[in-house]
């Protein structure tokens, strides 16, 4: 009796400690909800910089909110726009919100380049120039006669032969559909003017206060400028629209999980045992671990994971297993109760279960992906922490013997006891599992892997269809690839740039790109520039007299000729620096494309604009080493197919593991025949998946570990029954329940992750408890 | 500025009811032009452009054949004192030279040039208010006799453009443009006919596919 309080004091001690451990990370604030889909992912380029550029990029693309205020009149857009910009900016709930545009200035561009145009060349007119005699006299007149221009244009004085509107032309500024009106950027579709708007967050869209602050500011908005115009239309994307909705959906699921789980675990404990006592106790265990793995993930990674707290309230129904084998223990006993002898009897399938749980959760440990890591830790001091709960706690809380009667008790598990037994002979069982394999096996033709990222973010259908409306009506792109291109000097990197550049519009002739955005569009290499230069001193500037002549037979004064002449020789040796550039307020849209100085150098990106084929990106990169396709995506999908595909292999291996422990105990055979039912429920689990048409994923693959860990349990459960077998089937029928409760509901969540995680659980529990008693056929003849 | 020269010559040739002014007088003289201009599905007429610039020693001057379609957009034919030909169509800018050589660009591969573009449509549709969101209107005279000034609405337009001013009766007769920096351009209009269909020739300008094979 002192033994059995020294341990419920230490129980208490240990509760104690994290209670307080709880309650100061929560005094911290570090109790935070991770929303961000790159923390979970593990880095996936072989170059660090990559790494630093996708967070980057991500980063600037997801602390930025894109609205679009759409009106049939252009007039009521741009007065709804300006409206709906005012109120935000009344919430205060951004750092900044733009409706209004500077005028473009024509003089900002003309400033930059006026001065460098000898240096200049479109990449059309340099390959001309290179090849051949310019017609500079049609160039004159075509300048001259043109009833209109393309694009923006210097004056003839200052450009007689258009050479450098022909670079102006160039320019890749014109990505996006938006055109200025009026002093907002507008672009029209489905019968309406769109107003762009675009505002800033004050920190991180995965900050939980900053979507509580952004999204009902949004909102309010939004519900304002419908009051004042009912016909204005409002579309929205963002990160923090789809972090605050996954939030959301989290939070509503682990409260559907958790409370769903409980309270039917509450209900089926009270069905069986008839005594609030065993509520308690089972609520006590799981809380406490519960709140340990709550503690110890947050101790060990500094934040929890949305997918981790999701998982976990799904963890209930495992926990609450051990202490449930022992209430059964409890209730099988009868009169005869004696916690110690009790507690000794159930220990060895107590521990084994746990056991076997910690393998298969200790096999998702070691892999290198934050997300399974932080799953696998906090399952694994959840499910320890229930595990001690009842060796620490139970046996004192539950010293008296029971009163209900043991019998009447597990009627209704002796009579599936009896049916089995008297039904399902060893023969039979053999025949049954063959005919479950033979009926499982075109299931498995139908199997399909998915690999895809979006499987770890639910994105919600009304947020998706505005973004692509967005995307349609303003031309952004969306494309997750990009180039890294890298050097020693800024000279190299846009040497390097250029390379690129050359190939990409090889890719864009042929129609597998539709363009890019490039530093090296905007300021060429200064090796470039010379040469450009020497183009214009060859076959412009190389016989002035020439020269003069053919401005003065068209007409243009000789002071034209003049100033052109001096302006070029005063221009030989000023270059144009991508300083100049970066300082220029033109390059304000394009600065997400300079990363700037690195310990090796410098580093910047090229985005690529449509493409039709990765692959040919790549191919792109070929013999340039210094340019790499990041493909964060890409690589994040053959990063989960390769899991999925280690994933057979740890399967076998943890298969491999969990029979060494059973031969430990009972044999080679005898172990193998309490591993059979976990093996059939993994083969049909599969079959059925095929059947269902699920794809098979990465987390398909970790339910199936998980079903080896907790499928196991119940064999080793009913096979440790022996004579007391009746109340151990309903113990194990129990705790079948509650686990398939809990993950039964994980398979409805509406992370596509999750849910295959769940659905996997689902049918494999399933089918290895209904199976267990299969063990019974094997082990009562042997040991009668 | 280019830009606004292509919208200043697709006035001319536009419905110009598409102007909705501030009166109702001048609203409806305004609707009586452009009823007279919408009669016809072609316009032709001879052009003669004069333009002054700070660079030249003498004014340009330009002549040759002017070519609207309706359906198409607009030929222009230098005749004098070379030959070269544009065409504005809906969907790109074509350039065809004295040998017939066509150098295409499409609309939406130069910024703004999609805007003019639009302007055009509208006023092909008779939507008046694409136009007024970027010109003020005043009206004089009368649908046999009448001169319309335009100015620009924002201060980007006004950075280049002072004024248009177009006259004329049955047709557009001439054009005035004063830019902001001091050029100008005048551009006047002689045997303007209206016609419903475009010839043979015309339409191969334009690009039109009569028989397969030919673009």
């Amino acid at each position: 009796m002192n033994a059995l309080r020294l341990r419920a004091g230490l129980w208490l001690l240990l509760a104690l400690g994290v209670l307080i451990a709880g309650a100061t990370q929560f005094a911290d604030g570090r109790v935070r909800l991770q929303t961000n889909l790159l923390a979970l992912l593990p880095p996936t380029e072989r170059n660090p910089l990559a790494e630093q550029a996708v967070t980057r990029l991500a980063d600037a693309a997801g602390d930025r909110v894109v609205l679009l205020i759409g009106q049939r009149s252009p007039a009521a857009a741009s007065a709804a726009a300006r409206r709906f910009a005012h109120q935000l900016r009344q919430s205060g709930a951004f750092r900044q919100v733009v409706a209004e545009i500077p005028a473009f200035d024509p003089k900002q561009l003309t400033g930059l380049y006026l001065p460098q145009r000898f240096n200049l060349l479109s990449e059309e007119d340099r390959v001309a120039l290179s090849s051949g005699q310019l017609d500079l006299a049609g160039r004159l007149q075509r300048k001259l006669y043109a009833p209109f221009h393309f694009g923006l244009t210097l004056a003839v004085a200052d450009d007689p032969f258009g050479l450098a509107d022909d670079w102006l032309a160039s320019l890749p500024l014109k990505n996006l559909k938006l055109e200025p009106q009026d002093g907002l950027l507008v672009t029209r579709g489905d019968d309406q003017t769109w107003v762009f708007v675009s505002a800033e967050l004050p920190g991180s869209a995965y900050d939980s206060k900053i979507q509580h602050q952004v999204v009902p500011a949004v909102a309010q908005a939004e519900k304002e400028l419908h009051g004042a115009d009912s016909e204005a239309r409002v579309l929205r994307s963002g990160t923090v629209f789809y972090a605050a909705a996954a939030r959301a959906s989290a939070e509503r699921e682990v409260d559907l999980i958790g409370a769903g789980s409980l309270i039917g675990m509450l209900a089926l404990l009270y069905l069986v045992f008839r005594s609030l006592r065993p509520l308690a106790l089972g609520l006590l265990s799981v809380g406490f671990g519960i709140a340990a793995a709550v503690v110890a993930t947050v101790w060990v990674f500094g934040q929890m994971h949305l997918i981790t707290l999701v998982f976990g309230a799904s963890l209930i129904g495992e926990a609450i297993d051990y202490a449930v084998q022992y209430f059964a223990a409890h209730l099988g006993a009868g009169a005869d109760w004696e916690a110690q002898a009790g507690l000794r009897r159930i220990a060895p399938g107590l521990t084994l279960a746990l056991a076997t749980s910690l393998f298969g959760y200790g096999a998702l440990m070691l892999s290198p992906f934050p997300a399974l890591t932080q799953i696998a830790w906090f399952a694994l001091v959840g499910l320890l922490a229930a595990w001690l709960s009842v060796f620490l706690l139970l046996p004192a809380l539950l010293a008296r013997p029971n009163r209900r009667d043991p019998q009447s008790a597990v009627a209704l598990p002796q009579r599936l006891l009896r049916w089995w037994q008297t039904h399902l002979t060893q023969r039979r069982c053999v025949a049954l599992a063959a005919l479950l394999l033979v009926l499982a096996a075109p299931g498995w033709l139908q199997l399909r892997g998915n690999d895809d990222i979006r499987l770890l973010v639910a994105r919600p259908p009304a947020l998706v269809a505005q973004e692509e409306q967005i995307r349609e009506l303003t031309g952004m792109g969306n494309s997750s690839q990009f180039f890294l291109i890298e050097g020693r000097s800024a000279e190299a990197l846009l040497a390097n740039a250029e390379k690129l550049a050359g190939r990409l519009d090889a890719l864009v002739a042929q129609g597998d790109l539709a363009g890019y955005q490039s530093l090296a569009a905007f300021v060429p290499s200064a090796q470039r520039q010379a040469q450009n230069r020497a183009l214009w001193q060859q076959k412009v500037f190389a016989d002035p007299a020439e020269l003069r002549r053919l401005l003065a037979d068209a007409g243009l004064r000789d002071e034209v000729a003049d100033q052109l002449l001096a302006s070029f020789d005063a221009a030989e040796n000023s270059r144009l620096t991508l300083d100049d550039w970066l300082q220029a307020p033109l390059s304000t849209p394009y600065r997400h494309l300079w990363l700037g100085p690195n310990e090796n150098g410098f580093a910047a990106v090229v985005l690529p604009q449509g493409v039709r084929d990765v692959a040919r990106l790549g191919d792109a990169t070929a013999n340039l080493a210094d340019v790499t396709l990041v493909d964060k995506a890409g690589s994040v999908s053959r990063l989960f197919r390769s899991y999925r595909q280690w994933g057979a292999g740890w399967l076998l291996a943890a298969l491999a593991l969990v029979y060494g422990l059973l031969c430990l105990r009972y044999g080679p055979r005898q172990g193998a025949v309490v591993l059979t039912p976990t093996l059939l429920a993994i083969a049909l689990a599969l079959g059925v998946l095929g059947y269902l048409k699920a794809p098979l994923t990465l987390f398909n693959m970790m339910g199936l570990m998980l079903v080896v860990g907790v499928g196991v349990n119940y064999a080793i459960f009913l096979r440790e029954g022996g004579v007391r077998a009746a109340a151990t089937l309903a113990g194990v029928l129990l705790s079948a329940a509650t686990t398939l409760l809990s993950f039964g509901l994980l398979a409805f969540s509406s992370m596509p992750a999750l849910a295959g995680f769940g659905l996997t659980l689902l049918i494999g529990v399933g089918i290895a408890v209904l199976l267990a008693p299969m063990v019974l056929s094997f082990a009562v003849q042997q040991s009668a | 500025m280019p830009l606004l020269k292509i919208t200043i010559k697709l006035l001319l040739l536009a419905t110009l009811a598409a102007l909705t002014p501030l009166h109702a007088a001048e609203a409806d003289t305004l609707a009586r032009i452009g009823a007279q201009l919408e009669q016809h599905a072609v316009i032709r007429a001879e052009f003669t452009q004069h333009k002054q610039m700070a660079a030249m020693k003498r004014p340009l001057v330009t002549s040759g054949r002017l070519v609207f379609s309706r359906q198409h957009g607009v030929l222009w034919q230098i005749e004098q004192p070379l030959r070269i030909s544009y065409v504005l169509g809906e969907e790109r800018i074509v350039e065809i030279d004295a040998d017939g050589v066509r150098r295409e660009r499409g609309v939406r591969d130069v910024p703004g040039l999609a805007q003019v573009g639009r302007v055009f449509r509208a006023m092909l549709g008779a939507n008046s208010t694409a136009l007024r969101e970027q010109f003020e209107a005043t009206v004089h005279g009368d649908p046999a006799q009448w001169e319309i000034v335009l100015t620009p609405r924002n201060a980007q337009l006004a950075q280049f453009l002072t004024r248009l001013q177009l006259s004329g009766g049955r047709f557009v007769s001439d054009i005035s443009i004063a830019e902001a920096g001091g050029d100008t351009t005048q551009i006047s209009f002689r045997h303007t006919q209206g016609a419903n269909a475009l010839s043979e020739a015309e339409l191969q300008h334009f690009g039109v596919a009569q028989k397969a094979g030919t673009r």
